[in-house]
């Protein structure tokens, strides 16, 4: 009943499923080899480099879990449990390449490496975060953006306004792609109960029912233990 | 003037509500219609449409739908470039509503902004909130009921009333009002709309049930259970107002599958698209015709239309490819030819500001200088929308707005009474859309919930949400993680709005003429001027006062917010204090061609036929003599198919 999964007949995309087979069946495997906390710690070299998704995925995971507050089951659906399914959506590699290309290799590395050295304290990658420079922490408040909106906002253009109690319109593009679908998959609607506004799977008369209907769709809660 | 024109037997500006309602009637009945549409045809399916949506950044009413308004560089296209330009939402602010290289309308001379916008495209009315209330029976009577005697009271009745449109039968068919509702596809309960002396058929059902109550209209409804009259006898009702009850609103809107559209999924995007066309949208119609043997004509422009001896012997029309912009890079459109169109009859159905452009536009080489069907001189005055004060807040417990159709009840018993002698009525409407378009006032940090979503993560407060008063956490918060989550969560699940639509009263001076500015195809822009009368503003008054009352029942914060730049800032009294407020347009462009009985002062007659052209009909809202504070669409669609009537009667009589 996961919210992205009913999406699968709007969103898919058969072109590249093979792709994205190929890649669910690579993470699958490293799930069951590490259970998501051991993550292999990345080599020196690779600090030159951009970030790559087929080896740096899962930290990019656990960091935007801990910084989003939202279940990592929900912004990879694939992961599902010990028989991992297909997410034809596949929103998390749309947003990892983004992020490479919008950023300096340096912060995001810097920014993953936070997520290894804390994998199993999301509290502690937040106050990580929080303590980092300036070009880390707006990086992380972007990508965060990202998830809940689907839109990305420029880490120079959030220092440049955080001002405590400014009142500012930021720029802001939907992450563009074929389709639209970084739109479609915000979480901040799912959130506050609700389903980004155009992009529904629900049906008729839901919305005089509280979502938390034990008869109605479940809403997708972030993980308590983030706390 | 070509050589050969088209020709058939009844010729129609406009494939929207009326244009396609007329085209069906009378393509069914064997007539020979061809359509003149100014934008692009009838789409095979909503793809490209709803791809536009989720990608733009800014989803405002005509972002789905083509043309665009800005460029690949996100400046604004200068209309001048643009075959068949319309106005645009984001072209009504301070910075430029009055700037017609940016604004289609030109609004220089205006007072006030008009609002508004429509699209130019095949079904015309696409971003509409599918809402289908009937005007009340004393919409239909201003001047008797409410005039007594006042010299200056500007509203005269319509030259029909209530009774011909909701019950008369006309040759064994159901009432007007029935059977639009029928071709909408209407859903409500008929025992929860008697109200405002409103009367229906005996035994009359919707053709569908109603559509279900949000959370918020059932907690709106349980606040005002019970209220005092004290509190509510600014009202002028006449009566005691003790309670008001919250009704589900008559809405072209699915509630269980009808005529192979699939039931409403709760999307909340009436406006600007429903994805899965569970609201009707007039292409429904369109291509009913369509299959009757009606031909559309997409990007042809009407230009002119011609006289001989008093009756219309023709429309000229310009063509064009490339709606945005073309392939090899120039920016002008490209036209690509002109013609002709011959008909018996001819029904102009292009909304209230592109009617009366095209009649004032149509010189007939200096012959007509005031522009067709205009011996009265009243085309184009009576411009009047229903100006849309907006109230905001935050509720103490959750209701879920974002979810659902954008609205699903409304208050409409204050709609009528005593007061209208004095005052605009209004009715109230409850929105399911949370702050999504007003928060921080007019959204003018940008659409919740975004913008309180920035604010949580960048320590900003555009939203005014970001304060230890409402999240219970220090001022200007940055959050991450759970804390993030969960503010996030309880803040936006309780956050609402409400409208107040106002009733516009009739003004000469309201009018709709040409510019000097053309648009692409070197025809004359539309040129405004708007302003809002004492007797509507007196509205506004009674909407503000009625606004504090209902905060304080909901016990709710209040975030109406004034922003005073926006250039529809009013300055009214109210107890001694000057008032700040704002409106909105409602998109419902009215008035401006009106029905009457008597020559001199009105366009049309009651079937929407010319006084000066016996087979010229205009229709649409534009021939409204007032407005009432019911939604246009459902009366003009009746109108529509009581005029098919007419044309029907009329056409063996008519020459080509």
């Amino acid at each position: 009943m996961d919210h992205r999964g009913e999406g699968n007949a709007e969103g898919a995309e058969p072109l590249t499923q093979a792709g994205t087979l190929s890649r669910r069946t690579m993470v699958a495997g490293t799930v069951a080899a590490t259970a998501m906390a051991a993550v292999l710690p990345l080599a020196k070299s690779a600090y030159a480099q951009a970030p790559d998704p087929n080896t740096d995925m899962l930290a990019f995971l656990v960091l935007s879990e801990s910084l989003t507050g939202v279940d990592r089951l929900t912004l990879a659906p694939e992961l599902l449990g010990s028989n991992p399914s297909v997410d034809p959506i596949n929103i998390k590699d749309t947003y990892f390449e983004w992020i490479t290309e919008h950023s300096a290799p340096s912060t995001f590395r810097k920014l993953l490496q936070i997520s290894n050295d804390n994998s199993a304290s999301p509290g502690n990658i937040i106050a990580k975060v929080k303590g980092s420079d300036d070009e880390t922490k707006f990086l992380a408040r972007s990508i965060v953006l990202l998830w809940y909106l689907g839109s990305w906002y420029k880490p120079d253009d959030l220092k440049a306004n955080a001002v405590p109690g400014r009142r500012q319109l930021v720029a802001s593009q939907v992450v563009p792609d074929n389709r639209g679908k970084a739109y479609t998959q915000g979480l901040v609607w799912l959130i506050a109960g609700a389903h980004p506004m155009g992009y529904s799977n629900l049906q008729f008369g839901y919305w005089s029912r509280d979502p938390h209907d034990p008869n109605g769709p479940p809403l997708p809660l972030f993980n308590p233990s983030n706390t | 003037m070509v050589d050969s024109c088209i020709t058939c037997d009844v010729a129609i500006v406009g494939s929207g509500f009326a244009g396609s309602f007329i085209a069906k009637e009378l393509s069914q009945n064997g007539v020979k219609v061809v359509i003149l549409e100014a934008g692009p045809g009838v789409q095979p399916n909503f793809n490209a449409f709803m791809e536009a949506f989720y990608k733009t950044s800014r989803k405002v009413p005509e972002s789905p739908y083509p043309p665009a308004v800005r460029d690949s560089n996100d400046q604004f296209i200068d209309p001048v470039n643009v075959a068949a330009g319309r106005p645009s939402s984001q072209t009504t602010g301070a910075s430029n509503w009055q700037k017609p290289e940016q604004a289609y309308l030109d609004q220089r001379g205006s007072t006030l902004p008009f609002k508004s916008t429509y699209e130019r495209l095949a079904g015309g009315t696409s971003h509409w909130m599918g809402l289908t209330p009937r005007l009340v029976p004393n919409d239909f009577l201003m001047k008797t009921t409410f005039g007594n005697g006042q010299r200056d009271f500007p509203f005269p009745d319509w030259p029909i009333k209530y009774e011909d449109l909701a019950t008369h039968i006309v040759a064994h068919k159901p009432p007007y009002y029935e059977r639009a509702e029928a071709e909408l596809g209407v859903a409500a309960d008929v025992d929860e709309q008697h109200f405002a002396n409103l009367s229906f058929s005996p035994n009359y059902k919707y053709p569908m049930p109603r559509i279900p109550p949000s959370l918020f209209d059932q907690r709106i409804g349980q606040a005002l259970s019970d209220l005092s009259d004290v509190d509510t006898s600014f009202l002028g009702m006449g009566k005691p107002v003790t309670a008001l009850r919250v009704r589900s609103l008559p809405a072209a809107r699915n509630s269980e599958p009808y005529r192979n559209r699939r039931a409403c999924a709760g999307n909340t995007n009436c406006i600007p698209i429903c994805p899965i066309q569970a609201k009707y949208d007039p292409t429904i119609t369109l291509n009913e015709a369509l299959n009757a043997g009606a031909k559309l004509k997409h990007h042809h422009v009407a230009s002119e239309i011609l006289l001989e001896n008093g009756r219309v012997s023709g429309i000229n029309y310009i063509t064009y490819d490339q709606e945005d912009g073309r392939p090899d890079g120039e920016v002008r459109p490209r036209r690509t030819g002109n013609g002709c169109l011959k008909a018996k009859i001819y029904v102009i159905a292009a909304n209230g500001i592109e009617t009366p452009r095209l009649l004032l536009m149509s010189k007939n080489k200096g012959q007509t200088p005031n522009g067709v069907a205009n011996s009265s001189d009243m085309v184009g005055r009576h411009l009047m929308d229903h100006p849309q004060y907006l109230a905001w807040g935050l509720l103490p417990k959750p209701v879920f707005p974002y979810r659902g159709p954008l609205v699903t009840s409304a208050i409409g018993d204050l709609c009528d009474g005593p007061f209208r002698s004095q005052r605009a009525a209004f009715r109230i409407s409850l929105g399911n859309e949370g702050w999504n378009s007003l928060v921080g006032g007019n959204a003018q940090f940008g659409s919740d919930p975004n913008v309180t979503t920035l604010d949580f993560i960048n320590g900003m407060n555009s939203s005014g949400l970001n304060k230890k008063d409402f999240s219970q956490l220090a001022d200007n918060s940055t959050l991450f993680g759970a804390d993030l989550a969960r503010t996030l969560g309880s803040l936006i699940s309780r956050q609402f709005r409400i409208a107040f639509p106002i009733e516009q009263s009739p003004d000469p001076n309201n009018r709709v003429t040409l510019s000097p500015l053309l648009d692409g195809l070197g025809l004359p822009r539309p040129q405004i001027a708007y302003n809002i009368s004492e007797y509507t503003r007196q509205g506004f008054v009674a909407a503000v006062r009625m606004r504090k009352v209902i905060f304080k029942k909901l016990g709710a914060i209040d975030f109406t917010e004034v922003n005073i730049t926006d250039p529809s800032l009013l300055k009214i009294p109210i107890d001694g204090e000057n008032e700040l407020l704002t409106y909105g347009g409602a998109g419902h462009v009215m008035g401006t061609y009106r029905m009457g009985i008597d020559p001199k002062t009105s366009v049309v007659d009651s079937w929407q036929r010319s006084h000066d052209h016996p087979n010229l009909y205009l229709v649409g809202s534009g021939t409204f003599p007032t407005v009432g504070t019911a939604n246009p669409t459902l009366t003009l669609s009746a109108l529509a198919l009581r005029t098919a009537e007419d044309i029907v009667r009329n056409l063996p009589s008519q020459k080509s």
